[in-house]
C-alpha cells in the first residue's frame, strides 16, 4: 500500500525533473525530495537504525546527487535508481566507517553510483511490475537465503563477513547467495525476455 | 569460468561484496569487454535499484525536507569569500558564530545554511589534532587538509573557472599507486572549496592533485593537474 502511494506521484516523467536539476532550478529539488524523500530515508534508516543518522545521510545523499546532476543524462538515465543507490552506499559507508572499518573497497563504492552507471535503465524502474514480482520473489525465499540477502544489501557485509557473523560455512554462505539472486533473477526475467 | 558460472554473482559484485575467486573472474571478463557481463551488470544494478525501493516504510521529520532544501538549494550558486589562510581557523569560528546567531533570526535563508553547514565540517576537520594540512601556491592558492577519519578539505584561492563544460576534480595519489578520484566542484569568485568525507589512509598517501576534466568527471586524470601538493611523511 505504502509503495503504491509513495510511487503515485511517479507519473510525472522523471526525465523533466531531471532537465530541471540540470538547469539548478531550485523548486526542482523540492519535487526530487517529495519523488525520492521518504524511499531514500526509508532505505537508509533501515541500514543505521537510527533516526538522526538516517536524516543526515539523507540530506548527504541529496546533497551528493545535486552536485553530480553533470553527469546525469536525462534523455537516457534513471533517477530513482540512482538516488537509492546514493542513499545505500551512504548508509553502508557510515555503518562501517562508525565500527572503524577501513573499507578496503571504499573506491569502489564511490565508482559504483557514477550517474553514468544509471544510463540504460526504465525510467520508471522502481513502480514497475518487475518490482512487484521482486518483492514477492523475496518472500519466497527460504530464510536462510532472506537472511543472507538482507545481510549484503541492509548490512553491506561480504560473503565471508556474513559466513563469520552467522557461523556458516562459507561455501554454504556462498550457496544461499547465489541461489537467492538466481532466484530473483528469474522472477525478472519472466517480465523481461532475453 | 564462463559466464554462465557466474550468474548470482553479479549483484554483489555491484554492491562491492563479492569475495575472490568470483571477482577476479568477473574482473577479468570485464577487461575483455564481455558483452554478456556487461549486460549481467546492469541486470544487476536493476535488481539492486528494486530492492532498495522495498526497505519498511518510514517517515522522516517534516524538518528534513527543510533541511534538504537549504543545504542543496543554493550549494552551487555561491562560493565562500575565505579570508586569508592565516586566519581560516578564526575567520571561520567567527562566522559560525554570525550565523549561529542568525539562525535564530526567523527566515533565515538557505544560503546561511548551506553556508552555515560546511563551516561546521571545515571547522570540526580544522581543529583535529590529526588533520595534516599540506599548503600549495604559485598560481592557486591554497591548502589540503586531510584528517584520518574525517576526510579532505581542500580550499583554494585565485583559482579561475574551469571553463565551459568542464569541472574540477581532486584525486588522492596513493604511494606508487594511480590517482583516485576523489570529487568534482567548481570555482566561484575565484575561491572554492570542496569536502570529500569519510576515512582516509594518509600512511599510505602520496599527495593531492587537482585537474580539470570533462563536468561529468574522469575516472583517471585526463589533463596534467593544475595542483599538486605532496603530502610529507
Amino acid at each position: 500500500m505504502w509503495l503504491s502511494l509513495l510511487f503515485a506521484a511517479l507519473a510525472q516523467d522523471d526525465r523533466e525533473l531531471a532537465e530541471r536539476l540540470k538547469r539548478r532550478e531550485q523548486n526542482a529539488m523540492a519535487d526530487l525530495y517529495d519523488r525520492y524523500g521518504r524511499v531514500a530515508y526509508a532505505l537508509i534508516l533501515r541500514v543505521v537504525k537510527d533516526t538522526g543518522i538516517a536524516e543526515d545521510l539523507t540530506q548527504e545523499t541529496f546533497l551528493r546527487v545535486w552536485n553530480r546532476m553533470a553527469g546525469f543524462d536525462p534523455e537516457r538515465g534513471a533517477l530513482g535508481p540512482w538516488v537509492l543507490t546514493v542513499a545505500r552506499n551512504r548508509a553502508i559507508d557510515y555503518v562501517r566507517s562508525s565500527q572503524g572499518k577501513m573499507r578496503e573497497n571504499a573506491y569502489e563504492l564511490d565508482a559504483s553510483d557514477n550517474p553514468v552507471l544509471f544510463t540504460t535503465m526504465e525510467p520508471e524502474l522502481l513502480n514497475s511490475e518487475r518490482a512487484r514480482r521482486l518483492k514477492e520473489a523475496f518472500r519466497r525465499l527460504s530464510e536462510n537465503e532472506r537472511l543472507v540477502i538482507e545481510l549484503a544489501y541492509y548490512e553491506g557485509l561480504s560473503q565471508s563477513e556474513m559466513a563469520k557473523q552467522i557461523q556458516q560455512p562459507l561455501g554454504t554462505v556462498k550457496t544461499w547467495c547465489r541461489t537467492a539472486l538466481m532466484k530473483l533473477r528469474d522472477e525478472l526475467g519472466e517480465a523481461v525476455p532475453v | 569460468m564462463r559466464c554462465e558460472e557466474l550468474r548470482g554473482s553479479f549483484e554483489l559484485y555491484v554492491l562491492g561484496l563479492l569475495d575472490q575467486p568470483e571477482k577476479l573472474e568477473i574482473d577479468d571478463h570485464l577487461g575483455r569487454s564481455c558483452p554478456n557481463c556487461t549486460a549481467e551488470l546492469q541486470k544487476a544494478r536493476e535488481l539492486n535499484s528494486m530492492f532498495f525501493a522495498q526497505a519498511p516504510a518510514a517517515e522522516p521529520s517534516p524538518k528534513l525536507r527543510r533541511r534538504v532544501l537549504a543545504s542543496v538549494g543554493v550549494e552551487e550558486r555561491r562560493g565562500f569569500a575565505w579570508a586569508p589562510w592565516a586566519g581560516l581557523a578564526a575567520a571561520a569560528a567567527f562566522a559560525m558564530f554570525l550565523f549561529v546567531n542568525l539562525d535564530q533570526e526567523r527566515g533565515l535563508r538557505a544560503r546561511e545554511r548551506t553556508r552555515m553547514n560546511r563551516m561546521q565540517q571545515a571547522i570540526a576537520l580544522l581543529t583535529e589534532p590529526e588533520t595534516r594540512q599540506v599548503a600549495f601556491g604559485a598560481g592557486p592558492q591554497g591548502r589540503v587538509l586531510a584528517n584520518p577519519r574525517r576526510g579532505v578539505l581542500f580550499i583554494a584561492n585565485n583559482l579561475p573557472p574551469a571553463g565551459a563544460g568542464k569541472t574540477y576534480e581532486l584525486w588522492i595519489i596513493p604511494k606508487g599507486g594511480a590517482p583516485r578520484p576523489a570529487g568534482l566542484f567548481q570555482s566561484e569568485d575565484g575561491s572554492a572549496m570542496h569536502l570529500v568525507e569519510g576515512p582516509i589512509d594518509l600512511a599510505n598517501t602520496g599527495a593531492f592533485a587537482v585537474s580539470v576534466e570533462p563536468e561529468a568527471g574522469s575516472q583517471a586524470p585526463t589533463t596534467t593537474p593544475i595542483i599538486i601538493a605532496p603530502l610529507a611523511d
